[in-house]
């Protein structure tokens, strides 16, 4: 009963997207209020019909009710109860009512913070957020029912969740990029209606771009969360693979990191129109484009869901339609779009534009890697792949100019800029950078490698030259450090942010660098040493619990003959879904990770294992957390939160303005 | 107007310049870092497609099934090696470390590594699929239609797994 | 006033170029979507049915080899109670069964691995399958037990389920990979199968 009903809330909750598509973009049009003002409550009653739908199906998970054929092939009745919550996301279709669920998230956000915006803009961008929600309704409804009944025969037990996804990383992994992915579709909305519209200035870059940064916050969480479960969980230590499916989460962040930025100009000074525009279209086409590649099986990876050609088609014809149509009407209108404000070469606007232009260029890089062997391929040249050094290689090259550009704009003006006021700056960034730079390495490693030293000076780099554009600023200089709590939020945003990536690649440079790895096979009782690490393989135990059973290796290790960790790690059978699993043991340590992984025994009783020696690689995920942080900070600006004010304390005559109809298109 | 337009020039200049070198340098350096894949046969008698033969010293993927009974252990150390084959030829690998989890013999492989002799391999990758439903394209394609060898695997001989 | 229009032209080719990298995206998506490994060319195809002599699924002491197979065209299905994409299939099986068609199983079990704390249990594997084919049907004249795996082997069997369709002389016609739906037997399989049929001597036989 409950599996039918939800099957019900979700038509429903179309139908109700439908008439969103519809009345409010119809009452634009011939400009009838009435009409546009049903979008919010269409967009409310969607999405209180699909989180019925949601709680229908995690319901039926929770029951072991495995008459419903989704549930019966992603549980079983040993699974704890915990992953039976999050299982329902544990496969194509369950995944993809979350995606829709999600969504809907994201409209009732639209319809509820957007009271302020004019009737016709808000009108439009919900109308467009209907219409592309329709798409995921139809494909959810015909395409992949996560409701599909088993009836009148189903089995007793249920095939067992991927124990891959039996983690806590996963549970929260998922829903983060969802809402980062599904997120870029407000702004796209808000391009969308910008377009439509005709009117792209700096208060259409104000309203769209907190809803740009939350995404990207959620993007950023979902892929840091993501890499961290690749490290710990595929048990192989390294912490980004290039895998496409992971390419495809990176290439909408690149893209909404440009589209940030870009918003800032437009904002502030009224330019960089277009390019904002494209970036916001693109931002949420390249989401939609992930989406393709996870569910249509087109590329080989450990996220793929298994391939149904037909899916595939329905998403690309949906992709098609959208990015297709979206992209026409944005060369259309585009061309008729101009600038008046006037800025020289040697300008903050400038210097962050070729900023941008990087960070799509990286995007092309990463699209270029994940679509050139399928493209090879389609050529009739044979199967290829491209590793990881490709990557690694061009973003290496793209890192070094990056960061020259990202240390220096945040010193200079809007509009243009001495070269004479930058010099002394850049130089005693520079300065400081090199010195400190070289000095950590040399006094804290035995020998220098070169990408590790210049990896850290361009973070250092960042990091002076970020506290110096604070330092400069008036207020600063005036009233001393007190002055940083009248920072704006904008303003802590991009220190945080920057900071953040800075960390990040520290951690990177650090652990590609000197991190150090050993296959080894050892008898209980044997030691191997790593670092400076003493490994000891103390025992093996054989392990058994609800849905597995296995070994566990425990290993202690000392360190200058004082013990540090005491590591078990564990490699289990899953009986159900017949897939063994590497758990591996992980010491953490904010300068080191020790890391053990258990292989198979030998004839001689020996064991396979592997130990790792990574330093710094923690912080590649807590620079991921503090530019998450930053976003956070941009999103509480107040220029943001004047709006929210007169939300909460609206007085009659400030509807009446609000809401007013500025213009009216016929 | 005209050092605006003069300026716009540069910056479009720059543009196109800058990008088209950009593109060039990653394509350069994709077709460096692109490992085409083989099967067995392949190796020995050229791609199907195109007909080319990979070099020795190569890097390369290979994908095709184990051969029972052609697991090799060292009796001290991690090395391995072991014969895949999709239809006919036998190329050798062999690795060192940790196999995967899934590795098991007469099962669909992939390894990446490079060609040290003709039909010898030295990889620094394998990885094994997942379970008997599902396997990957490039397996699937690679031991598509297999003519094997005759072995006397059965259920009940022990397995030499280990 | 014509500069002006030259001028946008110009301008629209330029914010043209989105859309021209998208579209080439899209014919490449499209053309890779279609370009499934698994409907390639399968060596079976067109070779005659490899020797074998294995026992009846359900009885130790029927033994079938392939002499017993040929005769008419048949499909042979290679499946396992194990296979969860088989148990979408059988039911369409069935009913092809019911229209005439002459399906044979070929059954193998999931490899045993003592890793998972596997055992073999030949009475507990019947049960599982009388209970499978009474549930969702049974289009399956009779069942093969490829103990030893030799024979899918030798019909370069990947994983389950597969399908070939075979014609009365024992020559493999059609080799497919993955389930029978309505959508793949219209377009794959009928045709050719009804070509075989009338072709085959005892075309009229609806009995099996």
């Amino acid at each position: 009963m409950v599996p039918q009903l939800g099957y019900f809330s979700l038509v429903i909750a179309m139908v109700l997207a439908t008439m969103l598509a519809i009345f409010p973009l119809w009452g634009a049009k011939r400009g009838n209020v009435q009409l546009m003002n049903s979008a919010p409550t269409l967009a409310l009653g969607a999405f209180f019909f699909t989180l019925l739908s949601y709680l229908a199906l995690t319901y039926s998970f929770v029951v072991n009710d495995f008459t419903v054929s989704y549930v019966a092939s992603h549980s079983n009745s040993l699974l704890p109860i915990r992953y039976r919550v999050t299982g329902v996301w544990g496969g194509h279709e369950g995944s993809f009512l979350l995606w829709v669920f999600i969504y809907s998230i994201w409209m009732a956000a639209v319809a509820l913070r957007s009271k302020a915006i004019p009737l016709l803009i808000r009108a439009r961008v919900l109308g467009v957020m209907g219409l592309v929600s329709l798409g995921f309704y139809l494909f959810i409804l015909l395409m992949s029912n996560p409701f599909e009944s088993l009836l009148p025969y189903f089995p007793v037990d249920g095939r067992d969740l991927n124990p891959l996804l039996q983690d806590f990383a996963m549970i929260i992994h998922p829903p983060l990029l969802y809402m980062g992915y599904v997120g870029l579709s407000v702004s796209f909305a808000f391009a969308i209606a910008a377009l439509l519209t005709g009117k792209l200035d700096s208060t259409w870059a104000k309203w769209s771009r907190p809803w740009a940064v939350a995404a990207w916050v959620f993007l950023t969480l979902g892929i840091t969360v993501g890499s961290w479960w690749a490290y710990y969980e595929l048990g192989w230590g390294g912490w980004w693979f290039w895998d496409p499916v992971e390419n495809a989460s990176l290439m909408p962040w690149l893209i909404t990191t440009a589209l940030i930025h870009s918003f800032a100009v437009t904002e502030k000074r009224g330019i960089f129109k277009s390019w904002t525009v494209l970036l916001a279209i693109t931002g949420f086409s390249l989401s939609l484009l992930g989406t393709f590649l996870v569910r249509s099986g087109i590329v080989v990876s450990v996220h793929a869901f298994a391939s149904d050609p037909e899916r595939g088609l329905f998403i690309l014809g949906f992709l098609a339609v959208v990015i297709g149509a979206s992209l026409t009407l944005y060369a259309i209108k585009a061309t008729h779009m101009k600038s008046y404000v006037k800025y020289t070469m040697f300008s903050r606007e400038v210097f962050l534009w070729g900023n941008n232009i990087i960070l799509t260029v990286a995007t092309l890089v990463v699209l270029l890697g994940t679509f050139l062997p399928m493209v090879h391929k389609e050529l009739g040249l044979g199967s290829i792949s491209i590793g990881s050094p490709f990557f690694s290689e061009i973003f290496g090259y793209l890192l070094v100019p990056f960061v020259a550009l990202l240390g220096v704009t945040p010193l200079m003006r809007w509009k243009q800029n001495k070269l004479a006021t930058l010099k002394k700056p850049v130089l005693i960034a520079l300065g400081i950078s090199i010195v400190v730079g070289f000095l950590m390495l040399t006094l804290t490693r035995s020998e220098v490698e070169n990408m590790a030293l210049l990896g850290v000076i361009l973070a250092i780099w960042i990091m002076i030259s970020t506290i110096q554009s604070v330092l400069a600023k008036k207020e600063v200089q005036q009233k001393g450090v007190a002055a940083l709590s009248n920072m704006t939020g904008s303003e802590w945003a991009m220190v945080l942010g920057h900071m953040g990536f800075a960390v990040s690649i520290i951690g990177m440079v650090l652990t590609s660098s000197y991190g150090v790895e050993k296959d080894v096979r050892m008898h209980t009782g044997d030691t191997v040493v790593l670092a400076g690490y003493e490994f000891e393989f103390v025992q093996i135990k054989d392990i058994t619990a609800e849905n597995y059973t296995g070994h566990a290796a425990v290993v202690d290790v000392r360190y200058e003959n004082e013990k540090v960790a005491h590591m078990v790690a564990e490699k289990r059978f899953y009986t159900v879904q017949r897939s063994a699993m590497t758990e591996a043991a992980v010491d953490a340590g904010i300068t080191r990770d020790l890391f053990v992984a258990l292989g198979e025994q030998f004839k001689d009783g020996s064991w396979a294992l592997r130990v790792y020696h990574k330093p710094f690689i923690r912080w590649v995920w807590f620079g991921g957390l503090i530019i998450a942080l930053g976003g956070l900070f941009a999103m509480g600006d107040k220029r943001y939160r004047a709006k929210r004010q007169s939300l909460i304390g609206r007085k009659e005559n400030e509807i009446e303005q609000s809401d007013l109809v500025p213009e009216v298109q016929s | 107007m005209n050092p605006r337009r003069k300026q716009r020039l540069y910056l479009t200049l720059l543009g196109v310049v800058g990008f088209s070198l950009i593109i060039g340098l990653i394509l350069y350096s994709a077709g460096q870092n692109m490992d085409l894949f083989y099967t067995p046969s392949e190796i020995v008698n050229g791609k199907n497609e195109t007909g080319i033969k990979p070099k020795v010293g190569e890097r390369l993927r290979i994908g095709g099934l184990v051969v029972e009974g052609s697991v090799r252990r060292d009796e001290e150390s991690l090395d391995v090696s072991f014969d895949l084959m999709d239809s006919g030829p036998i190329i050798t690998v062999t690795y060192t470390g940790i196999l995967p989890d899934l590795f098991r013999e007469g099962q669909g492989i992939i390894a990446q590594g490079h060609l040290t002799s003709a039909n010898e391999i030295k990889a620094f990758e394998v990885l094994a699929k997942h379970d008997e439903e599902y396997m990957s394209p490039e397996v699937a394609e690679a031991v598509k239609g297999i003519k094997h060898v005759k072995s006397d695997y059965s259920k009940t001989s022990d397995n030499t797994k280990g | 006033m014509s500069t002006e229009k030259s001028e946008n032209i110009k301008k629209l080719m330029f914010f043209l170029v989105p859309l021209a990298i998208f579209i080439v995206l899209v014919g490449f998506l499209l053309k890779a979507l279609f370009s499934d490994p698994r409907t390639r060319e399968s060596a079976a195809v067109d070779r005659i049915l490899p020797q074998f002599a294995l026992y009846d699924l359900m009885d130790d002491k029927k033994q079938w080899t392939q002499d017993d197979l040929v005769g008419e065209p048949f499909l042979l299905n290679v499946w396992g109670t194990w296979c969860i994409t088989c148990d979408q299939e059988l039911p369409y099986l069935t009913e092809l069964r019911k229209q005439g068609v002459k399906i044979v199983g070929l059954y193998y079990d999931q490899e045993i691995d003592p890793d998972f704390g596997d055992t073999f249990d030949m009475q507990q594997l019947r049960i599982d399958v009388k209970d499978k084919l009474s549930r969702l049907g049974n289009p399956y004249q009779f069942n093969i037990f490829d103990n030893t795996r030799e024979t899918l082997l030798d019909l370069g069997v990947t994983g389950a389920p597969e399908t070939f369709l075979v014609d009365e002389k024992g020559v493999i016609r059609i080799h497919h990979l993955g389930d029978i739906n309505p959508r793949v037997w219209e377009g794959k399989f009928a045709a050719k199968y009804a070509e075989l049929k009338s072709a085959s001597k005892n075309s009229d036989g609806g009995k099996l």
